[in-house]
This record gives structure tokens, sequence and C-alpha cells, in this order.
């Protein structure tokens, strides 16, 4: 199967760069999937989670608040203001999600936005 | 005798300063560590956003043969009013550093008087504020704190407050100065123009694949974004680069300090030396003639 490579980058530096097999963003304009060779295309992100199914079938989860994304065939680059990797495991998940909520929560996104970027992150949170 | 004691005082002070400029060189060096790893990991960030910038830029350049129609990229001919936005550090003990950004600032005001352009200075950082308070010189906008801290919540801040007035027209044109870190041992003065962004620095000529796809579908919402997001980063990170200069030129000025003390020591050491075989001389002298008159 194709991969595509992500990246996702902040201020603060690379805080991922793997090859995926999908990942869904939460652009402006609604959410959307991204599968590899997918055409080009630029868009503004809003506060939310993004989901990378990666190469070996695991599910990592970013929150961001806000951000662009820039896709061409080979490869997809978000670049967000700030961003929380949900990971990890007993105390370090329950870390990484309190930081997410708090990253979400300083954005200056509609209530019902955050509300759901929380509620989805928690339920990724209670999967693992 | 009193000659002897007060070179012994001497040497004692100069050691003293030496092991705290020693010190000092050191902190600096940590410190300085610390921020060049902070500027190489939001190197990759500044380097990704130019690039998408020149991308959408380029798209819109395309579909509009006479350049492009945004109020970011519009170049101003006769500025009427110019913002320098200047970075100094809180501390001093940095050898020339600040003085170095002064002098610039001050050359960019009489440069900029002399075409009739109205100058409004805008200070981050301790010593270029008390500089020109007490010159005298009337400052818009100063912040102190953030030159030692870089944050990019304040940062970000304190330029959209620039940008903001050249948005509304109240300016034409934003400059930023600031010392910047090239190496260890070398700093460089560095004059951005921040707004209206530099089309001809960007590189308009790369080939695009595929057609762009935009989405929000307006170019120039997403434009106005980016090029937000732009200015403020630009910001962020001449700060940052401006911190590391000025460790490593504070590294440098201390490194020639310890030096410094380092020979005044020694020829401190000769001179209580040549004091000391001096009284020895003369006490001989002494005994040795009062024994000759008592034959």
């Amino acid at each position: 199967m194709k991969l595509l490579k992500l990246e996702i980058v902040t201020p603060d530096g690379v805080i991922f760069d793997a090859e995926v097999k999908q990942v869904t963003l939460p652009g402006s304009e609604g959410e959307f999937g991204v599968l590899p060779e997918h055409a080009t295309l630029v868009s503004l992100l809003d506060t939310g989670v993004i989901v990378i199914d990666q190469a070996d079938n695991s599910e990592v989860a970013v929150a961001i608040n806000s951000g662009y994304v820039k896709v061409d065939e080979e490869k997809t680059t978000c670049i967000v203001d700030g961003a929380v990797a949900i990971s990890g495991e007993g105390s370090d998940l329950a870390l990484a999600l309190e930081q997410a909520k708090a990253l979400l929560k300083s954005t200056e996104a509609s209530n019902t936005a955050i509300a759901s970027a929380v509620s989805r992150i928690e339920r990724i949170g209670k999967s693992f | 005798m009193a000659n002897l004691k007060e070179i012994k005082r001497k040497i004692g002070s100069v050691k003293n300063t030496q092991k705290t400029t020693n010190a000092m060189k050191l902190v600096s060096s940590a410190k300085l560590k610390r921020t060049e790893e902070l500027a190489k990991r939001s190197r990759v960030y500044a380097a990704k956003l130019t690039e998408l910038i020149n991308e959408i830029a380029q798209k819109m350049q395309k579909n509009n043969a006479e350049g492009i129609d945004n109020v970011y990229f519009k170049e101003n001919r006769n500025p009427k009013k110019v913002d320098i936005v200047f970075i100094t550090a809180d501390k001093g003990l940095c050898g020339g550093f600040n003085a170095q950004t002064i002098k610039r600032v001050n050359k960019l005001i009489s440069e900029y008087k002399a075409q009739d352009t109205k100058v409004c200075l805008r200070a981050i950082g301790r010593k270029g504020i008390d500089y020109f308070r007490f010159n005298g010189i009337e400052l818009n906008n100063e912040i102190v704190g953030l030159s030692a801290a870089p944050d990019y919540k304040t940062a970000s801040e304190f330029i959209s407050e620039v940008a903001d007035s050249y948005v509304n027209g109240e300016t034409d044109k934003i400059i930023l100065v600031h010392n910047g870190y090239v190496s260890m041992i070398s700093q460089e003065i560095r004059e951005d123009q921040v707004l209206p962004v530099d089309s001809s620095k960007l590189q308009l000529n790369a080939v695009s694949t595929s057609e762009l796809e935009v989405e929000p579908d307006d170019d120039d919402t997403l434009l106005d974004a980016l090029v937000k997001r732009y200015v403020e980063y630009t910001m962020y990170y001449s700060l940052i680069d401006s911190l590391a200069a000025e460790h490593s030129a504070r590294m440098q000025a201390m490194d020639a300090a310890t030096k410094n003390a380092k020979e005044m020591v020694k020829t401190l050491t000769v001179k209580y030396n040549k004091a000391r075989q001096e009284a020895i001389t003369t006490e001989l002298i002494e005994i040795i003639s009062g024994m000759e008159s008592m034959k």
C-alpha cells in the first residue's frame, strides 16, 4: 500500500514526521481526510484534532489550535501554532490530555468547536 | 610599605573581577547553547511558512498580470510614515551589541528624515529604551523583558499592533532592526522589511506541478491569515535570533574581560615584586650604612 509523508511543524519544532496511511484534518470549511496522491491543496486549519492512521495501523491524535496545511502528491505539511500529541500510557496520557484540553480551550474558536474537539480527545484517550 | 599594601589590594580586587567575568562567560555559553537549539527548531517552521506564502503568492501572480493585488504586498514608493521596530538587550556587559543596533536605528532615522518621512520608533529591550529616553527621542511603544525571554504570544501582540496600523494606512512601511546571530564569535546587524512583504524576495519562478486548490476559496482570506502569521513569526524569530546574538556577544565580551584581568594581575604582580625588592634593598642599604658609621 502506498503511504504519504506527513509532517507537523510548530514554532517549537517538528513534532511529527513519518510515513502514514491516512490523515484526517480539521479544515476551516469542514473536516477532510487525505490519502496518498491527494491533489494539491492549501487549506486553513481550525481548532480541532488531527487523526493519523499510522503505517502499523495504530492511531495517533494531535490536538491543534490553528494553522495551515499544504497537501501535494507526495507530501502533506501541517504548519500549526500549537499542538499536543495524545499518546503514552497512564499518567503520561492523562497529562497529555490535560495539556491538549488547555490548548483547545485557550483558542478563540466557538464554544461548540472547542467542546466537540475536547469530547473527541477524551474518546481517543479512553480507547488507549 | 604603603605602596606594597595598595598593590596587593589591587591584585585581590582584579582577581575577584576575573572570577565574576569568567562565571558570566560560562553562564552565557550555557544559555547560548539553549537559545541556539531553540533557533534551530524554529527555523524549520519559518522555512515552511515562507514556502507556503511563496506558493500562494505565485498562484495569485499567475492569475493577475499586474502583480499581487493585496494590501500586504503593495509597495508604497513614497512612504509618508515608517515604523521602525528594534530589539536590544535588557542588560549590558555585552560589548557593542546594543550600541550597534542603536547606531543603525539612528542612521535609519536620519535617512528617512532626509526624505521627509515621519519615523515612528517602537523599542524592545531596556537598553534601547534608556538610550532614546535619555536623548529625548520619543518612543511610540516600548516593552521590557521580551528580549530576555521571547514569548510567542507577547511578541505577536506587540507586532500585531504595528501591523494593524499598517493595514489601517497609518504607516506605509515596517522595518525590523536587530543584531542577529552568525556564529559563536560574530554577530551581524539585520534590517528586515516586515511589511509590505517584499515580493522581489519571494522566489516566484519555482514551477508548481499542478493546479493549487485553495480552501477557503477566497485567496485573500488565506493570504491575509498567512501574512499575519508570517509577520508574527518574523518578530518571534528575530527575538530568538537577537537573544542568541546577545549571549554570544556577552560571551565574547566576558572572555576578553577575563583575559584582560589575567594580564592585569600579571603586570600588577611584577610591580608588586619590584616594589618588594626595592623595599628590601633600601632596608639593606640602611643597615649596612648604619654598620659602616659604627666602625
